[in-house]
């Protein structure tokens, strides 16, 4: 009658266990080990039954028989009470507690991971588990391994009370519960092929929804619904016959072992019957035992009622341990000040994926010269900027800032000394103000202002009702593209770094106010060590150094001038940079 | 006896609701999904953007498996175990109606408990509320900004800050537990403790000799069976609040307006010629386009051009039939485009921007969306026209490599060009083409220049421009300000007339001194 898949009980509790921290873990061992005493203070009702009982049946029914049934009955409320004011109390704890921990432990794990980790795809990933799959730790996750381990707690101590009636039966009923959940278990592992592909179909339903949801436009613009080609309804079609297919089986067998428990409910009945008889037993005994052989099961049916929910729980646990298991970096190092601002690149390799990404590259930035990087897209220019401020640790070759190597600077004090204008403006969901702080935190409002006016934004923000107090994100002002990158500008000029990595924007997002991000970016780059990748060709002409990167390596290195003269990609790049300017559109083409 | 065929009665009734109300269920939230789907291609896609893909799956993924168990399990056994419950109930009157009332006693005492619990609930909800939203929003917050945390060296901090929220999220449910602990355990205690009740008014009834000792017996068995459903239910009181939970959110989808549209065309349309008549428009309240009117002439190349937020990306969309307009009508060849069924109409318009998605399919079959049913052969044709072919053939899996992230690393270029290559194939008379959003990648620019232009040869074309330049010879330019049409003619006209228009292209101008 009840839910399974998987895994059956004792793997997944201990698997909650294993995740849990020393001290909740502590709290719900405690909480199990309260349980069995609140198990027995629910069972009195049998002792206060058997007080009735062997009145009516030895004769002595007497108002006293009355007093004290009732009497039980209120000491077992409030015994029960008592009891379960600490395990509640525990048991919340212990499952709040845990997750914000493990919130927290990923929240700090990222620090250590190497930033080139994070894309968005990852980070979406990682918040949904730090949020909702946290959220059902806590709740669900918790509650569900409390019912199941109480229930089975229960039921052992009724059977244990049961040996002090009758061996023999309480024998039969421990027989039963065994049988119960070992044939739950062997089920469990003949139908794991078949859970394991309903798990595959409904991963794919899942990817495939996801793809449609994310490609609606395509979906609607090519009128792919109902077609084949997105294969999204086969995969929800698959996924309910797996399920279906799945279930079903499951029932009936639950259905059998859930009869199982009736029949030893009514086995135990007759043998009760059966020993009154014959003598071996009192009729109070037999009936008493009759009584019990009613709710002997009543807690292992609440066990299997909850076993839908394992899934929730093994599915919390893995993921966040997925989320914990990504590699990361030894970032404790010293705090150094470098000596100078030049930056020296020596034989360094670098792979992804087994993907060799950087290939034996060296090259020198010198304090406050500007470098410009260009090539193909996937060339590599984007890592090597991204390894010069350690987002990676490289595999060989040496990376000096200021003639000490990198990875001997602590990471706070190795980043005091970039600011970075990323392709992809993040901007927090606080004040202007606030946002362009976040570059020198203990600076004053005055300084806020000087760095919006360089970077050309003083004159938008004052324009908005709140000013510098308005709040960026939902709910508050939105702000076009140009101006957000302009504002993530601010807040790079007010971090006052000796080296700006500079990420120059497409120059697609804002085009009214091209001019301003220019200029912003001027006021930025003045007297700095400059690292940029390049689109335009302004830039690039003025760069004191140009490096040409593609398949992972420096193809051509020089000036502008220089490489002019020379037949190769930069020549070529320029040429379509130039043509592409000057692209007209019409309809003869 | 009686209490054995009541039980086997209800135990009978129990395994088939269960067993059958499985098969339903799959079925029922396959339907659910198929049906969310459908929806999102029949509302305005607007309106389907509200919400991100994170939110989708939730609905239409997570939150419709939650659905199952409870539908499946918790549903059938409320109903059995009420019905059984209910019949016991029944029999225990029968016997003795007065012990079958006392029983109850201890159900009222349980509900005050709960009642008690329950008042408490307004001044800790809403505060759980708040600090689970805020802690969501710290945690957005800390990792969608880590790059920027870590690189401006502030992780001590932000990370303070967010353990802070994440103690505040637990504190305040554990307080809240902590608030009403007595109320809800002595409840708990109280609500099954029927024998408190019977155990002494039973005794009573036989010392006075209304009732047969051994009906007693009967009536304490009898309990136990009432009891024990009972409980069960209560347990399943939450899964039924969260069921009506969910269902609401899918319902929210669901209820979103559709875009009307009939089955069937009632005219074709005579030509590609499109017409805005005074077009009104809002979103969220606040009207973007104010009484709009134009008329774009059959394969002409029209250009679409003015400050952000002036609402020319909201005129093309429109167009495109992703929303509807508020008033005012849009038609093509002479066809309100309300008459034509959105897959007659997406048949007329391709729709090409930065943000064309590919799917997790070979490049085949991503190009081969384009027109249903297309042979290999016109593939490979379409992806010549536009000058694609050279570069698909040389990826190393050619026209089979996968497109999707588990395929190979395909740039950002050559994404794009494979979206044109399809919108290629399609070959719709008309084309909406978002330029300000439809470089992501600089240095392959001109070869998807070149595309585009093969995509656009011979359409009537609507080009969101962003740079001046391009549409310079652009056979009409529409200047959008403020939600109205500021100006519209050709470039030299717009350079006459327009004050607003000329400073754009001063301004452009220089920009692009300082580029070139």
């Amino acid at each position: 009658m009840r839910r399974e898949r998987r895994r059956h009980n004792v793997s997944y509790i201990k698997k909650f266990f294993d995740f849990c921290g020393e001290k909740e873990r502590k709290q719900f061992y405690f909480s199990i080990f309260l349980g069995v005493f609140h198990a027995l203070f629910v069972a009195m009702r049998i002792p206060a039954v058997f007080v009735v009982v062997k009145a009516i049946l030895e004769g002595g029914l007497s108002k006293q028989t009355a007093y004290s049934a009732a009497g039980i009955i209120c000491a077992s409320i409030v015994l029960q009470t008592l009891v379960s004011l600490k395990t509640t109390m525990l048991q919340t704890r212990g499952g709040y507690h845990t997750s914000s921990i493990k919130r927290m432990e990923i929240a700090e794990h990222l620090r250590y991971v190497p930033m080139g980790y994070f894309n968005t795809e990852g980070l979406g990933k990682v918040t949904s588990i730090a949020t909702n799959t946290m959220d059902n730790l806590a709740g669900i996750a918790t509650r569900c391994v409390m019912v199941v381990t109480k229930g089975i707690i229960t039921t052992l101590v009724i059977i244990a009370s049961m040996f002090f009636f009758k061996a023999e039966i309480a024998l039969v009923a421990l027989a039963t519960m065994a049988v119960y959940l070992l044939g739950t278990e062997l089920m469990i592992r003949a139908e794991s092929k078949t859970s394991d592909k309903a798990t595959t179909a409904q991963d794919t339903m899942v990817s495939r929804i996801l793809e449609y949801v994310r490609g609606i436009a395509e979906v609607r613009n090519f009128n792919l619904f109902g077609r084949s080609i997105t294969s999204v309804d086969d995969s929800i079609d698959a996924f309910t016959t797996y399920s279906t297919h799945l279930e079903t089986t499951y029932e009936i067998a639950m259905f059998l072992l859930s009869s199982l428990n009736k029949i030893s409910g009514v086995v135990m009945m007759l043998m009760s019957i059966a020993f009154y008889l014959n003598g071996s037993m009192s009729l109070v005994y037999a009936v008493m035992m009759m009584i019990c052989s009613f709710m002997i099961f009543e807690s292992l049916d609440q066990v299997g009622a909850f076993n839908g929910l394992t899934r929730t729980i093994e599915n919390c646990v893995d993921k966040a341990n997925e989320a914990l298991s990504s590699p990361t970096m030894d970032i404790d190092g010293k705090n150094i000040t470098p000596e100078n601002m030049t930056l020296t690149v020596r034989n360094v390799d670098f792979s992804y994926d087994t993907k060799k990404i950087i290939d034996n590259v060296s090259f020198e930035i010198p304090e406050k010269t500007t470098a410009a990087f260009v090539g193909p897209s996937g060339g590599g220019k984007t890592t090597i900027t991204q390894l010069l401020a350690r987002f990676w640790d490289i595999d060989k070759g040496q990376i000096h800032l200021g003639g000490t190597d990198i990875r001997e600077y602590s990471y706070d004090s190795l980043m005091k000394n970039f600011a970075f204008v990323f392709q992809n403006v993040y901007l927090f969901n606080d004040t202007i103000e606030n946002n362009i702080r976040f570059g020198k935190p203990d600076a004053s409002r005055e300084e806020v202002i000087q760095a919006a006016k360089a970077a050309c934004c003083h004159d938008f923000i004052t324009a908005l009702p709140d000013g510098y107090d308005t709040v960026i994100g939902e709910g508050g002002a939105s702000l076009s593209g140009g101006e957000r990158q302009r504002i993530s500008i601010a807040r790079a000029i007010m971090k006052n770094a000796p080296i700006i990595i500079l990420d120059e924007a497409t120059a697609n997002v804002d085009p009214e106010n091209e001019n301003l991000l220019m200029q912003a970016v001027a006021s930025l780059t003045r007297e700095k060590t400059v690292i940029m990748i390049a689109h335009r060709l302004k830039t690039v002409e003025n760069a004191d150094q140009i490096f040409v990167i593609d398949r992972g390596k420096i193809v051509q290195h020089g000036r502008h001038t220089e490489l002019m003269n020379e037949d190769g990609i930069y020549k070529r790049f320029i040429g379509e940079r130039k043509e592409a300017a000057g692209w007209k559109i019409s309809s003869r083409a | 006896m009686q209490i054995g065929i009541l039980w086997m009665l209800r135990y009978a009734f129990h395994g088939f609701s269960t067993y059958s109300s499985h098969g339903a269920t799959f079925g029922l939230i396959g339907n659910a999904r198929k049906k969310l789907l459908k929806k999102l291609n029949t509302m305005p896609l607007g309106a389907v953007q509200a919400r991100s893909s994170g939110e989708y799956k939730n609905i239409i993924c997570d939150r419709a498996d939650q659905v199952e168990p409870t539908l499946a399990h918790v549903v059938p056994e409320f109903t059995a175990n009420i019905i059984g419950a209910i019949a016991m109930f029944i029999y225990m009157m029968h016997i003795d109606w007065r012990v079958g009332l006392w029983q109850l006693i201890c159900i009222p005492a349980g509900l005050i408990a709960f009642a008690v619990m329950m008042a408490s609930t307004p001044k800790y909800y809403p505060n759980t509320i708040k600090k689970t939203k805020a802690l969501n929003a710290a945690t957005v917050e800390y990792i969608g900004g880590i790059e920027v945390i870590k690189a401006f060296g502030q992780s001590k901090t932000s990370y303070g800050k967010f353990v802070k929220a994440a103690k505040e999220g637990a504190d305040c449910f554990i307080d809240w537990m902590q608030s009403q602990n007595f109320w809800q355990n002595f409840g708990m205690a109280c609500f099954p403790a029927t024998m408190l009740g019977l155990l002494p008014s039973g005794v009573f009834y036989c010392l006075n000799g209304s009732l047969a000792p051994a009906d007693l017996i009967v009536l304490i068995i009898l309990s136990f069976g009432t009891v024990a459903p009972l409980v069960t239910v209560f347990g399943y009181a939450d899964d039924m609040s969260r069921i009506g939970e969910i269902v609401s959110d899918m319902a929210d989808v669901m209820d979103e307006k559709d875009m009307v549209r009939p089955s069937v065309s009632k005219n074709k349309p005579r030509s590609f010629a499109i017409s805005l008549q005074n077009v009104r428009f809002s979103y969220k309240d606040t009207e973007i386009l104010h009484s709009i009117s134009m008329e774009i002439a059959d394969g002409t190349v029209n250009a679409l051009v003015g400050p952000s937020g002036s609402g020319k990306s909201t005129i093309a969309r429109l167009i495109a039939s992703l929303w509807d307009v508020d008033s005012g009508a849009i038609t093509i060849g002479g066809v309100n485009i309300k008459d034509m069924p959105l897959s007659v109409y997406n048949r007329y318009v391709a729709y090409v921007s930065q943000e064309n998605y590919l799917f997790d399919k070979s490049v085949m079959d991503n190009i081969r969306m384009g027109r249903e049913g297309a042979t290999d052969e016109e593939v490979m044709e379409a992806a010549k026209k536009c000058g694609c072919h050279d570069f698909i053939m040389s990826l190393a899996n050619g026209y089979q490599t996968i497109c999707g992230g588990s395929g190979g690393h395909l740039s950002g270029g050559e994404r794009q060009r494979i979206s044109i290559a399809r919108a290629m194939l399609k070959d719709a008379p008309i084309v909406i083409l978002d330029e300000a959003t439809s470089y992501t990648d600089p240095e392959s620019e001109a070869v998807i220049q070149n595309a585009l232009s093969r995509l656009t040869a011979g359409k009537t074309l609507i080009v969101i421009a962003h740079r001046l330049s391009t549409i310079a010879d652009a056979d009409k330019i529409f200047l959008i300000h403020d939600g109205n049409i500021e100006a519209s003619g050709t470039q030299q006209e717009l350079l006459q007339a327009s004050p607003l228009y000329r400073s754009m292209w001063e301004n452009h101008i220089a920009a692009r001194k300082e580029e070139a």
